[in-house]
């Protein structure tokens, strides 16, 4: 039964997965490039972990958008065949959901892979100053966590109907107004700031998405 | 066990203008059963209640002796559906579409798939969304047979398809029913096609079941009669009338249900003649029927 979701959703997010597997390899041997010469000092090891550090906003870029894209092209064909076909399956629900999200996450696998792979050459071809190391486990570790939060959040958001998103748009609205207004009553009060205090910062779910993404760090 | 399908007092909330209420329905097992009526009456929402696909507010829904909803997919793997519309990812090709199919069904026929694939004439490399509306129509027939259910619940299969393609159709599913004496559950708005196959009827307006009789009980209930010197009223009839319209002179119409030939010594008592009873197709008497429940009661 997974065989099949799974070659499903191969076929409908190929494009995405192949795009954003080549541009996960890509982007740490990118990260790097001013690295390879082998007579870098303390400033060009300065110099060398602000390209990387600049390139690193990329990962969570590519992350979400791996994440996004994938959950959209899960529910897609669902969505336009008004889940008629999905629910006269000889299946659960719970179990259908399950495999769903299962085949979407194995095939993000991809692109993690591929950012290890990029990540393990690029340290392994780079010229590191000495008291910098490559972190290419870690950094393909962290874009895989990142993937897959970005990917569940996004699944879930895209498993709903249009009034769930009615109802996600509702309550973000009343955050911006509930804003609005208090700014005008001169209230001291900071929804967003608490709301991305809350959100961004650990153990905020999406933490993860926000720091620095370094591939070679001290 | 007696009935393939069984929703007693079931009800169901569609939006603010419509809704299924107190439906009580019964499929004979081993039954074909036609279910009549116009658009937007509810047989597409009594269909997906049966199956499931909705989740009724009250009542309770019984499918090849299983619960519905709780009991679902055991159900559903022994039940063929043909939606109204054909819902299948228009990426796949046929024969991905059979594979992905295939691997719900631990009942799938793959000798039966192949067989009505050669039958139907579907090229496999086609994608579903390439297919014309006759060979999608196909495709959802093979889909449901090659399964092996016990059950067909067929949503208008033939709905817009060329009378070839429908008899292609329709004769897949007779062969299959024939052969393994599986109950269908088909709506249709060819009403004459239903006449053709059908045991059982059921007719739905406006969220009501307005009968549910057998086929020839329904057929041969449903007279037009010739009466001449009809009293104004007419009190303790032994049928129905459903309609009273003046032809000319002293004859009236009428149509009535529930007729059977010994009730014409009725009209002697009254004071009326009956001049003539004539027989009503499916189709006549199911209009007739539409326009009495629809008529405002005084």
């Amino acid at each position: 039964m997974f065989d099949v979701i799974l070659y499903t959703q191969w076929k409908w997010s190929r494009l995405i997965i192949v795009l954003g597997s080549l541009a996960g390899f890509a982007l740490p041997i990118v990260s790097v490039q001013g690295a390879a010469s082998g007579d870098r000092g303390a400033l060009a090891a300065g110099a060398l972990l602000q390209t990387v550090q600049s390139w690193g906003v990329l990962y969570p870029v590519l992350a979400a958008a791996l994440g996004l894209l994938v959950a959209i092209a899960t529910w897609a064909p669902d969505h336009r065949g008004r889940h008629v076909h999905a629910l006269s399956l000889p299946v659960a629900r719970w179990r259908y959901v399950l495999l769903r999200f299962a085949s979407g996450a194995t095939l993000l696998a991809l692109p993690i892979l591929a950012v290890l792979a990029g990540a393990i050459l690029a340290t392994w071809s780079a010229t590191i100053p000495v008291g910098l190391r490559g972190y290419a486990l870690a950094l393909a570790a962290r874009f895989a966590l990142a993937v897959l939060v970005a990917y569940a959040v996004f699944f879930a958001v895209s498993a709903g109907t249009a009034r769930t998103a009615g109802i996600i748009l509702a309550v973000i609205g009343s955050v911006i107004l509930l804003q609005i207004v208090a700014s005008v009553a001169n209230v001291d009060l900071d929804v967003f700031g608490e709301l991305q205090v809350a959100v961004l910062n650990w153990p905020g779910p999406l933490a993860i998405f926000t720091g620095r993404w370094m591939l070679i760090d001290v | 066990m007696t009935n393939a399908v069984e929703l007693h007092q079931v009800r169901y909330r569609a939006s603010r203008t419509f809704e299924i209420g107190n439906l009580d329905l019964n499929v004979r097992s081993g039954s074909i059963y036609g279910f009549l009526g116009p658009n937007g009456s509810g047989k597409t929402t009594t269909m997906r209640l049966a199956l499931g696909l909705l989740r009724p507010l009250s009542g309770r829904i019984t499918v090849l002796g299983d619960e519905i909803p709780a009991n679902a997919p055991r159900v559903l793997a022994r039940v063929g559906y043909v939606p109204e519309q054909p819902h299948l990812d228009p990426t796949l090709t046929v024969r991905e579409s059979l594979r992905f199919q295939a691997a719900f069904y631990a009942t799938w026929d793959w000798p039966r798939a192949e067989q009505l694939l050669r039958q139907f004439d579907l090229e496999e490399r086609n994608t579903f969304g390439r297919l014309s509306k006759g060979q999608k129509g196909k495709l959802m027939t093979l889909l449901a047979l090659a399964q092996r259910p016990e059950l067909l619940v067929l949503d208008e299969p033939t709905d817009g398809l060329d009378p070839v393609v429908r008899r292609d159709v329709l004769s897949a599913l007779l062969d299959y029913v024939s052969q393994h004496q599986a109950t269908v559950f088909i709506s249709s708005h060819l009403v004459h096609e239903l006449e053709r196959i059908c045991d059982w009827i059921g007719v739905m307006d406006n969220g009501r079941l307005i009968t549910e009789v057998p086929m020839d009980r329904f057929k041969n209930g449903i007279k037009r009669l010739r009466v001449a010197d009809a009293p104004p009223t007419v009190a303790d009839a032994p049928f129905v009338i459903l309609a009273r319209e003046r032809a000319n002179g002293r004859v009236e119409t009428w149509v009535v249900r529930d007729w059977e030939p010994a009730m014409a010594a009725y009209f002697e008592t009254v004071g009326a003649a009956l001049n003539d009873v004539i027989d009503l197709d499916l189709e006549e008497g199911f209009v007739e029927l539409l326009r009495t429940f629809r008529a405002p009661r005084g």
